[in-house]
């Protein structure tokens, strides 16, 4: 086991005063107070100091962070289904173009209305117009 | 009431309302830690909502044999360093409140401690009052803050030191 010096005491001490298990026994540690009025005078005032902060409790502030948690975590599931969605979009399409390409296969108008479906579709899960342009859109403050 | 693993089971399964169990059970103990660091309420709320929803799209990868409070705290912390860092600015502590008024304990020896207190460097700050405002362990605490019992033990020593510096001759 190492030696002891004053650092090594008090911060051991301070451990043991706040009811953790230190490295060297409690009398150990005191056996080095008896011999070190330094280290005495120092626990008495670190003592004075957690007395002190024992005493307190923390604020607790008066908050209600789920409204705006709410609102973000759905926007962040929304814009997520949203991507999937145009992902599926773009992926049906690919394949309805790459069935068109066919030569010699007459699918008739069951295929020439799948894009119209798709459009469709897509005015319905964004309830807007995605080709609307939007001409509420306004410059910078500083471009006015 | 339902304990943290069975909320987040259900959060898991899609029911995200369930989240806000774990949003309520928490949030003023999240806000007081967040304070703790940035000394700023704004600040604070900003981190500790930012930290819930980090926690909510880490849900996936937490694990159901830990408690859910340390593991939020570890991402607690990383929005306070983050907002910190984002910000670059001196601490703006003219409305920092840390510690609650107490019976028995008198208006001017709390301000006294609390000066002292936000006159310590933040992660000092942080380690005094997980240990005397929350009564965190020293190992509770050397997880919280993912470092060594040791290095704990040797913090908070010194932090305590250097209050006690600040509180001399006021109240010793």
């Amino acid at each position: 086991m190492k030696n002891m010096n004053c650092e090594d005491v008090l911060i051991q001490k301070s451990a043991l005063n706040d009811g953790e298990k230190t490295e060297f026994s409690d009398a150990q540690i005191n056996a080095h107070l008896e011999t070190c009025e330094n280290c005495r005078r120092e626990i008495e005032q670190m003592q004075n100091t957690i007395v002190l902060l024992n005493r307190q409790k923390r604020r607790e502030p008066d908050v209600d962070l789920w409204s705006a948690i709410e609102k973000r975590i759905e926007a962040e599931t929304v814009s997520e289904t949203n991507w999937r969605m145009f992902i599926l979009l773009g992926a049906f399409l690919v394949v309805y173009k790459l069935l068109e390409m066919i030569p010699e296969r007459d699918f008739g108008w069951a295929l020439k209305i799948v894009p119209f479906i798709l459009v469709a579709v897509l005015f319905g899960f964004l309830k807007e117009n995605p080709f609307r342009i939007n001409t509420g859109l306004r410059l910078e403050k500083n471009y006015e | 009431m339902m304990n943290d693993t069975a909320i987040i089971e259900k959060c898991l399964n899609g029911e995200k309302e369930a989240f806000r169990f774990l949003v309520e059970r928490y949030q003023t103990q999240a806000a007081g830690h967040a304070f703790a660091i940035l000394a700023n309420r704004e600040d604070a709320l900003d981190a500790a909502q930012e930290a819930f929803i980090d926690a909510f799209q880490a849900l996936g990868r937490f694990d159901p044999e830990r408690r859910f409070y340390p593991w939020f705290y570890v991402l607690l912390r990383n929005r306070c360093y983050k907002l910190i860092e984002k910000r670059r600015e001196t601490e703006n502590i003219e409305d920092a409140e840390i510690l609650a008024p107490q019976t028995g304990v008198s208006g001017e020896e709390r301000l006294a401690l609390e000066k002292a207190l936000l006159s310590l460097s933040r992660a000092d700050r942080e380690i005094v009052t997980l240990k005397y405002l929350d009564g965190f362990s020293y190992d509770e605490i050397a997880g919280l803050l993912e470092i060594p019992h040791g290095t704990v033990m040797s913090r908070l020593f010194s932090a305590r030191k250097q209050l006690q510096a600040k509180l001399t001759g006021k109240f010793h």
